[in-house]
């Protein structure tokens, strides 16, 4: 079966390349095409080749870590996209609107966890929020310990998360053009009723696309999960920190979760290609 | 604006105001009145101004000083601290761009501002006006799916939905073609009237103002500079920097040599005395004074031989320098012993007369054809 879908698939790309190849008279093009699709597909192609190889591919999921880091990584991700939205969306309006050389900075540091190192991420994080960090004495004081908690997970997600919804949110609500919003108050429309019924069902495209790169963040976040709140089965080892825990006693294990997870990333694809879709023609 | 008492009888639909408004460089001064069912329109360059009094009409700025009433209701005041939102204004505003919402049908455009009136008054309000507008058939379509004119008419037919008491107008028509503009001035002019709703345009276009106002102001530069009946502010305007910016063709610097009071008219002549004199409408100048004198190009007549038996004051023989199109027709220039005339006629006048560079020709205008500009 396995050897038939390979032929399909070679045969397509082949007649494909040729095609360009000679059509366009660009074959560079069509060979570095040919070796970075390669490059992208040949490791995802051999996990699946892989689990498929075994009876029940998903039959290790029913191991007890397994099946908990499945569920926490659902929980935290969840209570991770619910927080963002609520803090986020606010936020990214403000940016949106606000002309103020301050926003401009808070604007550009608003993206830096996107490019700091996770595990970077995860020091900073314990260095606020841990016993020994800034405001650990004032938490120890309230009677809470943040690390190697549940919600440390929560935290490590939002902080490297929550920049890609608050992006993409931000330039959907820029995309409005002003006159949009005054001619609705023009029309009698108070500006909280005019942000439910023309802003937010302009920039709901922007805004989702957000909350599917976010959650894709939160889904595969591993080193700042690892250094803020540990590796505790139920408590704090999600998928991913599952996967690598695994791959020192159960390769099965470590395959079946990898590849719950490509299934979740291509829901989050197929999601994007359909938000992103032109839903209405621009009015010129 | 009109002064007499009986044409102000629903004096609680009359919206009126003044406003003084800075930011930067910028300052703007105006103030305005209109009644019930009437067009102001505010004539002028971009930059002068004429938007922004609209917007601050519908309370989208806060001008520092002034005081607006919009029917029986002020809704901006200085002195007390006044601020009426613009969603509590009651106002339609219609700008440049129609802005259609692009997530709506034409249908949920129109009903958008209705969202206070119950589910079947909204239905009855919507299918009134897509019957008003001819938008019938495209209720279920999207902005992006119908024709420039479509969707003027559908943002027409939403800023009227919600009765407002004062349609503000900002350059409406400036995207469409010139049949469509005229078509749907005069559309948009009548509803006005029937449904006794005053009015402000902002354009630069004069055939717009001059067929859609009761009365004009001028603004130049954040001030009004001249307000008054549209005709007579447009058609000769009497102040030479409104004469530039309407472009009047002809405007002809000239010596008062005679004031004959019994015919209403006075004689001026250019003062190397070059051309023939010019016989002109009696003004306040006296004999020896410098003036100006403006002459629309369409109200030059052509002739090709001497009109006798004419009662027109003015009859310039000339020869054509120059013959150029000026849609819809042509701008011809008549040298007339060194004044040049430009008169403009109608492609088929220009055929029947077969006129070309270098012809002898006649000018013909009445003496009240000419106006005394002021600078």
């Amino acid at each position: 079966m396995y050897s038939r879908a390979r032929a399909i698939l070679l045969k397509h790309f082949l007649s494909r390349n040729q095609s360009d190849a000679w059509g366009n008279g660009v074959p560079i093009g069509a060979i570095s095409s040919a070796i970075y699709v390669l490059f992208i597909c040949l490791p995802i192609l051999a996990l699946l080749v892989k689990a498929f190889q075994q009876d029940n591919p998903l039959g290790a999921l029913v191991s007890q870590p397994a099946l908990l880091a499945l569920r926490l990584s659902l929980v935290t991700s969840a209570v991770t996209i619910i927080v963002v939205l609520l803090v986020g969306t606010p936020f990214a309006l403000f940016l949106a609107r606000s002309r103020s050389p301050i926003t401009r900075v808070v604007d550009q540091l608003v993206e830096l966890p996107i490019i700091l190192p996770p595990v970077v991420a995860g020091v900073a994080m314990l260095l606020a929020f841990g016993r020994q960090g800034i405001l650990g004495p004032a938490l120890a004081g309230l009677g809470i310990s943040l690390p190697f908690t549940t919600a440390a997970v929560i935290f490590a997600q939002i902080f490297v998360a929550a920049p890609f919804y608050v992006r993409s949110a931000k330039l959907g609500f820029q995309a409005i053009p002003r006159a949009y919003e005054e001619n609705s108050l023009t029309l009698g429309l108070s500006p909280w009723q005019t942000f439910r019924r023309l802003t937010l069902p302009l920039a709901a495209p922007a805004m989702l696309t957000g909350v599917a790169l976010a959650w894709a963040r939160a889904l595969s976040e591993f080193g700042a999960t690892i250094m803020f709140a540990g590796n505790l089965t139920g408590k704090t080892q999600t998928m991913p920190l599952a996967i690598m825990a695994a791959m020192e006693t159960s390769l099965d294990t470590a395959i079946a979760l990898s590849l719950m997870l490509l299934a979740l990333a291509l829901v989050v694809l197929v999601a994007l290609a359909i938000i992103t879709r032109d839903r209405w023609q621009a009015a010129p | 604006m009109t002064n007499q008492p009986d044409t102000r009888q629903d004096t609680s639909r009359l919206s009126s105001g003044w406003i003084s408004y800075r930011v930067g460089q910028f300052s703007l001064a105006a103030q305005w009145e209109v009644e019930a069912g009437q067009l102001l329109t505010l004539f002028g360059p971009s930059g002068a101004g004429k938007t922004t009094l609209l917007r601050a009409i519908a309370g989208l700025v806060r001008p520092q000083e002034g005081s607006i009433r919009i029917g029986d209701r002020m809704v901006f005041d200085s002195a007390s601290g006044l601020f009426v939102p613009p969603h509590r204004r009651r106002v339609g505003f219609l700008t440049q761009g129609h802005h259609l919402f692009p997530h709506l049908t034409v249908a949920g455009n129109i009903a958008y501002g209705l969202a206070r009136a119950t589910p079947d008054g909204r239905r009855v309000r919507v299918a009134e006006l897509v019957e008003m507008f001819q938008l019938n058939g495209l209720e279920h379509r999207r902005p992006g799916e119908i024709s420039g004119g479509q969707q003027q008419r559908a943002a027409l037919a939403r800023a009227l939905a919600p009765s407002p008491e004062l349609m503000l107008l900002d350059e409406p028509f400036s995207s469409l073609d010139i049949e469509l503009r005229r078509t749907l001035r005069s559309e948009l002019r009548e509803k006005l009237r029937d449904a006794a709703i005053p009015a402000i345009l902002v354009t630069h276009d004069i055939e717009e103002a001059i067929s859609m106002a009761d009365q004009v102001q001028i603004i130049d530069n954040g001030q009004v500079s001249a307000a008054g009946n549209p005709l007579q502010m447009l058609g000769q305007p009497g102040q030479g920097r409104v004469a530039r910016l309407v472009g009047v063709e002809n405007l002809i610097p000239m010596v008062v040599t005679s004031v004959q009071p019994q015919d209403g008219t006075m004689v001026c002549a250019r003062q190397d005395g070059g051309s023939p004199p010019l016989e002109v409408p009696l003004s306040d100048v006296v004999q020896g004074d410098q003036v100006t004198v403006g002459i629309r190009a369409s109200d030059i007549i052509l002739a090709d031989s001497e009109p006798r038996g004419s009662s027109a004051r003015n009859r310039l023989p000339g020869v054509v320098s120059d013959v150029r199109l000026r849609p819809p027709g042509y701008q011809v220039t008549l040298d007339c012993g060194g004044l040049d005339l430009s008169c403009h006629i109608t492609g088929t006048s220009l055929n029947e007369m077969g006129i070309r560079s270098g012809d002898s020709l006649w000018a013909v205008f009445k003496a009240s054809s000419c106006f005394l500009v002021r600078d």
